[in-house]
C-alpha cells in the first residue's frame, strides 16, 4: 500500500539573517528512499532535522502518518518529539556517533531499552540485527575497536532495531572510502527500503544519491529540482 | 613565534568554548584563596615558642597536608578542562604545520596563563577575606593581622598553583594524541594490575598491626601519638584506597554492566569501566573528608569527655582550638571537592557534547543522560566514603576504643559530614545540569 508517510508544507527557518529553509514543501511516500542533495549551507541538514522533529521551523508544518493516525510533528512539545524520535524514527549520522563506552551489542540494545524493552530481549534482537549486517562475532567489541564501516553498520542496526518506519541518515558515508561507502549504502538500503521502511538521506555524494529512488536538490533553502534515482 | 601568533588568532576566534573558560580560572582562584587562608590562619602558630607551640604547629601541618589531596584533584581537573577546550585549536595548529613540540609548548603556556589569572584572583580574594579569618580565635585570642599572608609568600603560593597547572597539563597531554585530523585520547588504558591490590591489602594489614601495637603500648605517647596515628592512618588509607578502590569499582561496574536493565544503569556502569581510576580520582578528595569525619567525631567525643574533667586554661584552649581547626579543614576540603566535581563534570560534558547532542536526536531524554552521569559519580562516591570511613574507624580503634567510635557524638558528626559531602557533590552535579541540557540540544 502506497501512502504519504511524511509531508512537509512551506517550511521556513532562519538563523539570524541566514535563511536555512525558505518555503520548502516535500512529500515522502512509504518505502521511498529520498536523497536530499546540495552544497554545504544549502539547507539540506536543516530540512532533515525539521522532518525528524529535531528542530522546529519558524513556520510551516510537518505531518507523519502514524499507524494510529496522522500526527503533526511541528505541533508537538519537545518531550513529545523526543519520544517520537525514540519510538518511530531511526538515525544514522556521518561519524556514527555511537556511545564509545558501550560494546557494539549494547549500542544497539540500548535503543530498545530506552523504549522499555527488557535487557534479555533487547540483546537478542540486537544480536540478530548485527548478524544480519555481517557483524556476528563482533558483538562485544567496543566502538573504538571497529573499523569505520563496521561502526556505521552498528549505527544502521541501532536505527532499525526498534522497527522504525522512517530512517534519517545524515551523510552516512561521508567519512568512508568509496568501497566501504558502497557496502554501507547497500546495507542501509537492504535494512530499510528492502523491508518496506522509508529512508530520507542527506548527502553531497552523487554516487550515493543515485542509489535512492528519488533525488531532491536543495539550494539556498529551497527545493530547486527533483529527479528519479535508481 | 609563528605558532604563538597562530594560537592567539585561534584563541580569539574560539568563542564557542568561552563558556567553559571561566571554570578552570575559577577553580584555580578557589584553590589559591583556600590555600592562602589556611596558611594565613596557621602562621600565628609559628610565631609562638612556648611548650604548647609544637603541638599547634603540628596540627597546622596536618591541616595543610589534609588539604593537599583535594587541592591536587581540583588543580588537575581544572588543567584537564582547559586542555579539552582547546582540542580543536591544537589539531588546527598541527594541520597548519606546527610540530608536536610547539603544540605542547603552546598548551603549557595557555595552562600557565589561565592558572596565573586564577591564582591572582584567588590571592586578591584571600586578601579580602583575611580580615574575617583574622577574627577566628586561637588560644583565646583572634589571629588578627597574621591571617594576611605577606606578598613574598603569596607569590610563592601563586607560583606553586601555576606549577601544579603546568604539571597537570603535561600529564594530560601525554594521554592525548594530537594529530592534524583531530585530538583523541590514547586508547587501551593499561589493564588492572592485580598485584597492586595485593600490595595494598598487605600495606593495610601491616598498618593495622602497627596501630594495634601502638595502642597496646598504651597512651604513653599522648596527643603526639594520636597525631602520628592520624597522619599515618590518613596516608595509609588514601594510599591503600588509591590502589584498591579502582579495582573494587571495576568489579562492581562489570557486574552492573552485565545485569543492568535500565539504560542509565548500563551507561553509568560503562562510564566507570571506561576508567575506574578516573572515576575514583574524581571523588578521592571525599576520602579525606570521610576519614576526617570519623577522626573528628572521635576527637569531639574525646574532648567532650575531657571537658567534663578539670582542665587547665591552656588545655581548655587546646581542646577548643582543635575543634576550630577540624571545622576549618573540613569546610575547606568540602569546598574543594565540590568545585572539583563541578569542574570535572563541565569538562566531561564539553568533551562529549557531540555525543549528547546525537543521543538527544535519537530520542534519549536529558533526564536519562543526567541520571547516567549522576550514577557514574555517586556510585564511586559511596565506595569511597564508606571505605574511607571504615579504614579510619579501624585505624583509630586501638587508640580510642569502640565506645568512642560508636558514641552518639561520633556518629552524629560522621553522619553530618557525610551528608554534607554527598549534598555538595550533588550540588556540583546540579550546577552542570543546564550545561548538559544545552549540549544535548545543540
Amino acid at each position: 500500500m502506497n501512502f504519504t508517510i511524511l509531508s512537509a508544507r512551506d517550511l521556513r527557518l532562519s538563523y539570524g539573517p541566514t535563511r536555512a529553509l525558505d518555503g520548502v514543501s516535500l512529500d515522502v511516500q512509504v518505502g521511498d528512499s529520498v536523497a536530499v542533495m546540495g552544497a554545504s549551507g544549502s539547507g539540506k541538514t536543516s530540512l532533515l532535522h525539521a522532518l525528524a522533529g529535531i528542530l522546529l521551523p519558524d513556520s510551516g508544518a510537518v505531518r507523519l502518518t502514524a499507524p494510529d493516525g496522522p500526527l503533526e510533528i511541528t505541533a508537538l512539545s519537545d518531550r513529545e518529539r523526543t519520544r517520537l524520535r525514540r519510538e518511530r524514527f531511526g538515525f544514522v549520522f556521518q561519524q556514527g556517533l555511537l556511545i564509545p563506552e558501550l560494546t557494539a551489542i549494547e549500542n544497539v540494545a540500548i535503543a530498545l531499552m530506552l523504549n522499555g524493552v527488557d535487557r534479555g530481549a533487547a540483546n537478542q534482537a540486537a544480536a540478530g540485527w548485527l548478524a544480519a549486517l555481517g557483524l556476528a562475532g563482533l558483538e562485544d567489541r567496543r566502538i573504538g575497536q571497529l573499523s569505520g564501516g563496521q561502526a556505521q553498520r552498528v549505527a544502521i542496526a541501532r536505527a532499525q532495531v526498534t522497527g522504525a518506519s522512517v530512517v534519517f541518515a545524515d551523510e552516512p558515508t561521508g567519512a568512508l572510502d568509496s568501497q566501504t561507502s558502497a557496502e554501507v549504502m547497500s546495507a542501509l538500503l537492504d535494512m530499510t527500503v528492502a523491508r518496506g521502511n522509508t529512508l530520507v538521506l542527506v548527502t553531497h555524494d552523487a554516487g550515493v544519491a543515485a542509489r535512492c529512488s528519488r533525488i531532491v536538490d536543495v539550494r539556498d533553502g529551497r527545493i530547486v529540482g527533483e529527479r528519479v534515482g535508481a | 613565534m609563528t605558532t604563538i601568533r597562530l594560537w592567539w588568532l585561534l584563541a580569539r576566534s574560539d568563542r564557542r568554548s568561552a563558556a567553559v573558560l571561566w571554570l578552570p580560572v575559577a577553580a584555580y582562584a578557589v584553590v589559591t584563596t583556600l590555600l592562602l587562608l589556611v596558611i594565613g590562619g596557621s602562621r600565628v602558630f609559628f610565631s609562638w615558642n612556648d611548650d604548647m607551640a609544637f603541638g599547634y604547629q603540628l596540627l597546622a601541618l596536618i591541616a595543610l597536608t589534609l588539604l593537599v589531596v583535594p587541592l591536587g584533584t581540583l588543580g588537575a581537573s581544572a588543567a584537564r578542562l582547559s586542555a579539552r577546550r582547546r582540542d580543536e585549536r591544537l589539531s588546527t595548529l598541527r594541520l597548519l604545520g606546527a610540530t608536536a613540540g610547539a603544540v605542547a609548548a603552546v598548551t603549557v603556556i595557555e595552562s600557565s596563563a589561565l592558572a596565573l589569572l586564577g591564582a591572582a584572583v584567588g590571592a586578591l580574594g584571600a586578601a579580602l577575606l583575611a580580615p574575617l579569618i583574622g577574627l577566628i580565635p586561637f588560644r583565646g585570642e583572634a589571629i588578627g593581622a597574621w591571617a594576611l599572608v605577606p606578598a613574598p609568600e603569596t607569590a610563592l603560593v601563586v607560583a606553586g598553583v601555576v606549577a601544579l597547572a603546568v604539571t597537570s597539563a603535561v600529564v594530560s597531554l601525554r594521554r592525548l594524541v594530537i594529530s592534524p585530523l583531530g585530538v583523541r585520547t590514547r586508547q587501551n588504558a593499561p589493564a588492572q594490575r592485580w598485584w597492586i591490590v595485593v600490595v595494598g591489602v598487605i600495606v593495610l594489614a601491616g598498618a593495622l598491626v602497627a596501630m594495634n601495637l601502638l595502642g597496646a603500648a598504651g597512651s604513653a605517647g599522648g596527643p603526639i601519638t594520636f597525631l602520628v596515628v592520624i597522619v599515618g592512618g590518613f596516608a595509609a588509607t588514601l594510599g591503600v584506597l588509591g590502589l584498591i578502590a579502582p579495582a573494587i569499582l571495576r568489579l562492581m561496574a562489570t557486574r552492573q554492566a552485565r545485569i543492568a536493565t535500565k539504560p542509565e544503569r548500563l551507561l553509568a556502569a560503562r562510564m566507570i569501566l571506561e576508567s575506574p581510576k578516573a572515576a575514583w580520582s574524581q571523588v578521592s578528595g571525599v576520602a579525606m573528608t570521610s576519614f576526617m569525619s570519623v577522626v573528628a567525631g572521635a576527637g569531639v567525643a574525646l574532648m567532650g569527655m575531657a571537658a567534663s574533667s578539670d582542665l587547665s586554661a591552656s588545655d581548655a584552649h587546646l581542646v577548643a582550638d582543635i575543634r576550630t581547626g577540624i571545622l576549618i579543614t573540613v569546610i575547606g576540603s568540602f569546598l574543594m571537592v565540590a568545585c572539583s566535581v563541578g569542574v570535572n563534570q563541565a569538562a566531561g560534558i564539553a568533551d562529549r557534547r557531540e555525543l549528547y547532542s546525537s543521543l538527544h536526536q535519537l530520542g534519549m531524554d536529558t533526564s536519562t543522560m543526567d541520571a547516567a552521569r549522576r550514577r557514574a559519580v555517586l556510585s564511586p562516591l559511596r565506595v569511597t566514603t564508606i571505605g574511607s570511613a571504615l579504614c579510619a574507624a579501624v585505624f583509630i580503634f586501638p587508640l580510642v576504643g569502640l565506645s568512642v567510635i560508636v558514641s552518639p557524638l561520633t556518629l552524629v558528626m560522621v553522619a553530618g559530614v557525610l551528608a554534607a559531602g554527598f549534598a555538595l557533590v550533588w550540588l556540583g552535579l546540579l550546577a552542570t545540569r543546564a550545561q548538559l541540557a544545552r549540549a544535548a540540544r545543540a
